[in-house]
């Protein structure tokens, strides 16, 4: 039922840890030994435990035999697990086999009573699943490695043939230690090795798993993290990113600030990624409290995650901006949860976060600020934790926004998070512009997947109203803000003043003009009707003229012919 | 020493049990070493018993006993010593057997 063949007749069984099966695909050997090294403290015995627990659960058997710790011992140690109880069940056999403890030795020995003893106990409780804890501390007895190599060859023989599920656990003294190391050359024998390590980072346990060898399956071969909580081990990375599941929505929501969805065309893709850097007192959080606000209003559910503040702080803070969080919070819609990043490994955050995903379902989601992760313990993963966060946001089409805290001193503050500013389909950077003995909020976006947003710097204004973005004042390569831009606010008021009297002058000065020219053309009119007045009367008076000289003519003519009267008057 | 599963009310007059399996090579060896040893110590009195854990394996669990063979003494007390291996070393042996 929980058998699974993988190819080449090679068949696993699932061990009902969920991440464990998710990284060997589909479990452990079903015939076969799998050794678990690492470590003291790495959770080996943990993980054969849980895998009893979990055989137990569905109805299976299981035997537990430990070289190391007596049954009181284990018991008591595995009652601080949710599971811990069931191994009383009669089903589950534990066996102390720690009695060789203080024994002397002569010789070597043989462990054909042992299979013996597991054949009974497995058949009696009707299990496949045999898990030796410590098998170390009976095999360092051995004088020498060789016998030590052939037993546990043995071992795995003998489990191929009944089709047992072996489990051995030991310690890996590691390379560095002067005792002999009593499982080395044993790994070449297995052809299933999980191998479990610790590290101290800034003080606190990280735990890392790895399979190191299953020969003739797919699995995932990465070191990864590996946590221990009351539910047991979990590696919270194991799960493969699904790319063909993540919705492309083209639906745009509102980041709760007008102008900003404006800019943005109508604000961030729904199921995108939005990253806010800035540094501290940019408002950072207020932007997060405004995008949170704003999908309660559309009667969605949101989550805000904060690193840096309580929650009451973060209500009663952003109410003073007009942000109502406290409405949302007692009709149920929105839940701030705040976290202490110093208290946890980033893998805890990860997975408290995933928890809190599952539990209220939001459709939005803000993380204030994801860069308090850097903090916690385990930084170097924290890009990792990060990434998948995204990758189950993504998955599940919920829209996120990180705010980052960008550090005040450091110039290339911005590109240090560029690693992850491409999680984010849109990234808006926080500043501070410095100017005039004032330092003024600014906000632009840096980028926009498939978006034309703007490119201009904009002047943030806070006030009880909310939250607003200025109108662009560029000068020369400036952007003005603050003083400087309500002095050229004025300053631009003034000029249009001037402007418009200069105006109004020049008006004044045409109608002048206009006017005089009229007088000039009226005069000239006058002028032009008295001169055609002249010249009409010197035409008459050429007339009269000529007339008279006609008749002085005529008389001379008469005087000449007198036969025609010939007589001087 | 067993905790668990022993049956501590199981009485055995035998003071000085061998545990083997079948017919292994070590099992054989430890036979004949102990008998050695006892015959050159001159110990005949004590009463020994030999338990076959191929077909008694519950004995394993109620004597603790995971490796074979294996030597083990109760002493008058209940107090219990095992010596583990196939009990070529004659200078252990001995000093195991001393305490008889």
């Amino acid at each position: 039922m929980n058998d699974t063949t993988a190819g080449h007749g090679l068949v696993k069984r699932a061990t009902g840890i969920h991440h464990l099966d998710t990284v060997t695909h589909g479990g452990l050997l079903a015939g076969g030994a799998t050794l678990v090294i690492g470590e003291p403290g790495c959770g080996k015995t943990i993980i054969g435990l849980q895998i009893l627990a979990s055989v137990l659960a569905r109805g299976e058997g299981g035997v537990f035999m430990s070289f190391e710790e007596s049954r009181e011992q284990i018991l008591r140690n595995t009652d601080s697990f949710r599971w811990g109880p069931r191994l009383r069940e009669s089903r589950c056999e534990i066996i102390d086999g720690q009695s060789m403890k203080g024994a002397e030795f002569s010789g070597t020995f043989d462990i054909d009573g042992l299979l013996a003893v597991l054949d009974l106990c497995a058949r009696r409780v009707e299990g496949n699943w045999i898990i030796l804890d410590g098998i170390d501390q009976l095999l360092r007895r051995q004088p020498d490695s060789q016998s030590a190599i052939d037993q546990i060859a043995q071992l795995n023989d003998w489990s191929i043939e009944k089709g047992y599920s072996l489990l051995l656990t030991g310690k890996h003294t590691g390379n560095d230690s002067p005792h002999p190391d009593h499982l080395t050359g044993i790994e070449f024998m297995l052809n299933t090795i999980l191998v479990l390590s610790s590290t101290l980072v800034d003080k606190r346990l990280n735990r890392r798993f790895r399979i190191a060898k299953y020969r003739g399956t797919r699995h995932n071969p990465n070191e990864l993290a590996m946590l221990i909580d009351d539910a047991g081990i979990h590696l919270p990375y194991a799960e493969p990113f699904v790319a063909a599941s993540v919705p492309a929505a083209g639906q745009r929501i509102s980041t709760g600030i007008e102008r900003l969805d404006k800019i943005l065309e109508g604000g961030v893709y729904r199921g995108s990624t939005t990253l806010i850097s800035g540094q501290p007192g940019t408002s950072k959080t207020t932007l997060g409290a405004a995008f949170v606000a704003a999908a309660a209003q559309r009667g969605e559910r949101a989550l805000l995650l904060s690193f840096d503040e309580f929650a009451r702080q973060i209500v009663r803070n952003v109410a003073t901006l007009g942000i109502d969080l406290q409405s949302p919070i007692d009709s149920g819609q929105l839940s701030v949860v705040a976290r202490a990043s110093w208290d946890g490994l980033v893998e805890e955050h990860y997975m408290a976060v995933l928890a809190l995903l599952d539990d209220f379902q939001p459709e939005c989601l803000v993380i204030d600020p994801a860069s308090a992760l850097l903090k916690s313990s385990g930084a170097e993963s924290a890009f990792l934790a990060l990434e998948h966060l995204l990758a189950v946001t993504r998955t599940r089409g919920i829209t996120t926004m990180l705010t980052s805290l960008s550090e005040a001193d450091d110039p290339f503050g911005e590109s240090s998070l560029s690693h992850a500013s491409t999680l984010a389909d849109t990234w808006i950077v926080l500043r501070y512009q410095i100017n005039g003995g004032e330092r003024n909020r600014s906000l632009s976006v840096v980028k926009s997947r498939g978006t034309a947003h703007s490119n201009q710097v904009r002047e943030m204004i806070l006030s009880p109203r909310g939250v607003d973005l200025a109108d662009v004042y560029p000068f020369g390569s400036e952007v003005l803000m603050g003083t400087a831009r309500v002095q050229k606010e004025s300053e631009e008021a003034a000029m249009r003043q001037r402007q418009v009297k200069e105006r109004v002058r020049q008006q004044q000065r045409l109608e002048v003009e206009i006017e005089r020219t009229r007088t000039l053309i009226q005069q000239g009119q006058t002028e032009l009707e008295r001169l055609q007045e002249e010249l009409v009367t010197e035409h008459r008076d050429q007339t009269q003229t000529d007339r008279g000289a006609d008749r002085h003519q005529d008389s001379i003519l008469r005087r000449r012919n007198p036969s025609q009267g010939g007589q001087d008057q | 020493m067993n905790r668990a599963l022993a049956d501590d009310n199981h009485q055995h007059n035998a003071t000085l049990i061998l545990f083997v399996t079948g017919e292994a090579p070590r099992s054989r060896r430890a036979h004949h070493n102990l008998t050695a040893a006892l015959e050159a110590n001159s110990i005949d009195d004590a009463p020994t018993r030999e338990i076959d854990l191929l077909r008694e394996p519950q004995e394993a669990i109620s004597f603790g006993i995971f490796a074979t063979p294996a030597l083990m003494h109760i002493d008058a007390s209940g107090k219990r010593r095992v010596l583990y291996g196939d009990l070529s070393d004659e200078y252990s042996l001995k000093n195991f057997l001393s305490a008889l």
